[in-house]
């Protein structure tokens, strides 16, 4: 993973070019990014950066620097690494 | 486990697979799916209808991924969330092949009053309620029978609830929440039991052995998606290996070893006072694992034992422990010698007329796992480590032997068997010739040809004990040995009362530059056939040979190998003098060819010359 592991994450996730942009990557520009994801996201982001999100910061997850400013907050801004599950 | 169905997968699927299970990463499982999608051979299409009162959209890529791995190519198709019955009372689409529906509820949407009871009359109106969803399970049924009756139907068990307030209270009570699931699951349980084509998912077994961590409140709450990202894999592996058997025959043999995982110790060091087996840890661990092998040979799973030991031995063992649940009859081939596990369990498949891909391996040792994984790729290695605990763990766990059913026949398989593989009756060792006589043999002296060939060079390749020379001839050589004018080969077929044994025993001589001396190339009997005098038989038809060649010598040569010590004087025996010899090897010399009869067991059926 490079440096942003959030910004890779995010580029996994949902598929774009490698090279895109943290700014580029916002629920308005990422067609893709619509309810069922918003769902397999928050899935994702728990499991990989072991955090939970409190239910008004639900709400406000909807663009890569949002989601940086949440992790941030809550000091989880790397990825924890788990132990294989199965 | 799954590592197991994905075997034969290339590496970059394998590598991806195994990826995406160890982190249940959507990405990952993504990726594995794409990697999977490029597959020429993709395993079977698998068409399964979802139908759930819970929200299953946000897990379909982890269904869909445990389910490839079967391995299959799943058609997952998700009916609208909740509407259950009404999708199940449907014409069935007559293009359409559904090969499982799968039902899915819980007790939040099947019946959420009990999650409240006081706020629902508690208790008799709560009854009343329960004897209704009693009534729609049944109903359920009734209508999947009516629309799509050979459809093998899954009905999911419903999972104790994970949030529930007032847990202590609704335990004391039948109008409980816990008493209200055992009923309505105990229902299902006798819906499956009583008609063929319904089967159980047992989401809530699974729930309980996942504990908390399947769990995940705000996705409950957001999308009425219950589970964790781990907790969504495990539930899709959870539904691709209760799925499993109506693509994947299961195993039918388990070939096992004695020493160390039957019991503790080792039989012929340790003697019968030594062995590691009561009711006392840690003999209990052993004992324990043959109870759960009686039971497999009880549901049909045909048991082989194959053990490096004193045939004598081990019988003892069988016949004098006073704690011992199996017994020696239990095991429908049982091979104690010295010979190789791999060779042995190659005789074993054929006795039994089981294909390897039938077969499942247990043993302690790490040198006879890793073995038998090298010589036969198709037998599944149950066990990863020699620990007692272990084996007993990788019994409880494995899913070779599972299946939805048990038949009559499954019932009755270890003793129709057992009459199938009789050639290993005991009893007959103080008549050893009355016995050889019961076995009616038959065989034919074939010349080594064409039709053949292949099965001599196989025999050349593998055969290690009755082999007197050990010269692995390939193809080419064994033809090119045979054009030589006067030079004989021959192949002699077994027949007995079980059936056509094929090829068991070949013999090679070619002419030496001395006048009328004829040299053994290469003397041969299969393993499965010792015993039995068939080298006597070949014999004479091979001094017949000689003598129409008119031959008047035969030289012959005995090479010591690892293996072979069996017959070491076998040219002794046979009337030969000792010419010359070292340490390895022993030359002999037969002056006069005269005729050598037939055992008197055994029948010859005709002879071909090749022309």
């Amino acid at each position: 993973m490079p440096n942003d592991s959030l910004l890779s994450v995010l580029i996994d996730f949902f598929d774009l070019p490698p090279n895109t942009q943290s700014t580029n990557i916002t629920q308005l520009t990422i067609a893709a990014w619509d309810s069922l994801a918003m769902v397999q996201l928050i899935t994702e982001l728990q499991r990989i950066f072991s955090v939970e999100f409190d239910l008004d910061e639900i709400q406000t997850l909807r663009s890569y620097d949002e989601i940086r400013h949440s992790l941030e907050k809550k000091g989880k801004l790397s990825p924890t690494p788990a132990a294989p599950m199965l | 486990m799954y590592r197991q169905w994905i075997r034969a997968l290339p590496d970059e699927q394998q590598v991806a697979i195994i990826e995406a299970g160890e982190t249940a990463a959507l990405s990952k499982v993504r990726r594995a799916l794409r990697l999977l999608q490029t597959l020429e051979q993709k395993g079977p299409r698998f068409e399964v209808e979802l139908l759930s009162s819970q929200n299953l959209e946000p897990v379909l890529p982890y269904l869909q991924f445990a389910l490839s791995c079967l391995p299959s190519e799943p058609q997952l198709q998700l009916a609208p969330l909740d509407d259950i019955e009404g999708y199940v009372a449907r014409p069935a689409e007559s293009d359409r092949l559904l090969h499982a529906r799968v039902v899915i509820w819980r007790v939040e949407e099947v019946l959420p009053e009990v999650l409240f009871p006081l706020s629902h009359g508690f208790p008799d109106q709560l009854l009343g309620r329960i004897e209704q969803v009693l009534e729609r399970v049944e109903r359920l049924v009734s209508l999947h029978r009516k629309f799509a009756p050979g459809v093998p139907l899954f009905i999911s068990t419903l999972p104790l609830p994970s949030h529930l307030a007032n847990r202590l209270f609704s335990s004391q009570h039948e109008a409980g929440a816990l008493a209200a699931i055992a009923r309505i699951n105990s229902r299902i349980y006798n819906l499956a039991g009583a008609r063929g084509g319904v089967h159980v998912l047992d989401v809530a077994d699974w729930a309980a052995t996942q504990g908390a961590a399947h769990a995940d409140v705000l996705l409950e709450m957001m999308a009425r998606q219950p589970w964790s990202a781990t907790g969504q894999l495990s539930f899709g592996f959870f539904l691709a290996r209760s799925l499993r058997p109506l693509l994947v025959p299961r195993r039918k043999a388990l070939a096992l070893d004695l020493d160390n995982t039957l019991w503790g110790g080792v039989i012929a060091e340790d003697d019968i006072e030594g062995l590691v087996l009561s009711h006392d840890f840690p003999g209990n661990v052993h004992l324990r694992i043959q109870r759960e092998l009686l039971e497999l040979r009880n549901r049909g799973i045909l048991l082989v034992l194959l053990s490096k030991n004193n045939e004598a031995d081990a019988k003892q063992g069988f016949d004098s422990h006073p704690e011992m649940i199996l017994k020696w009859e239990d095991f429908v081939v049982r091979k104690v010698d010295w010979n190789h596990k791999h060779e042995n369990l190659r005789d074993a498949a054929a006795e039994l007329k089981l294909g390897l891909d039938s077969f499942v391996f247990l043993d302690d040792s790490d040198y006879e796992r890793e073995q038998m994984r090298q010589a036969i790729p198709e037998v599944l290695i149950l066990n990863e480590s020699g620990d007692p605990l272990q084996i007993l763990r990788a019994l409880w766990e494995t899913d070779a032997f599972e299946s939805l059913t048990l038949t009559e026949e499954d019932r009755q398989r270890h003793h129709d068997y057992s009459v199938r593989a009789g050639r290993n009756v005991e009893g007959h060792n103080d008549d050893l010739e009355g016995f050889l006589r019961s076995l009616e043999m038959e065989v034919t002296i074939e010349q080594i040809e064409h039709s053949n060939l292949e099965r001599v060079v196989t025999m050349l390749s593998k055969t290690n004990q009755f082999n007197l020379t050990t010269r692995r001839h390939s193809r080419a050589e064994v033809q090119r040995l045979l054009e030589q004018q006067g030079a004989i080969g021959l192949a002699l077929r077994l027949r007995d009362k079980f059936g056509d044994q094929g090829i068991v025993a070949v013999l090679l001589a070619v002419p030496v530059p001395e006048e009328g001396t004829l040299s053994v190339d290469s003397f041969l009997v299969s393993c499965r056939a010792l015993g039995r005098g068939v080298e006597d038989a070949l014999w004479s038809a091979m001094l017949e040979e000689a003598r129409r060649h008119t031959y008047h010598r035969v030289e012959a040569a005995y090479f010591a190998s690892a293996k072979n010590q069996l017959v070491a004087n076998f040219y002794d025996r046979l009337g030969f003098r000792r010419d010359a010899q070292n340490t390895n090897a022993v030359r002999y010399v037969l002056d006069r060819i005269e005729t050598a009869a037939f055992p008197p067991w055994i029948a010859r059926s005709s002879v071909h010359h090749a022309e």
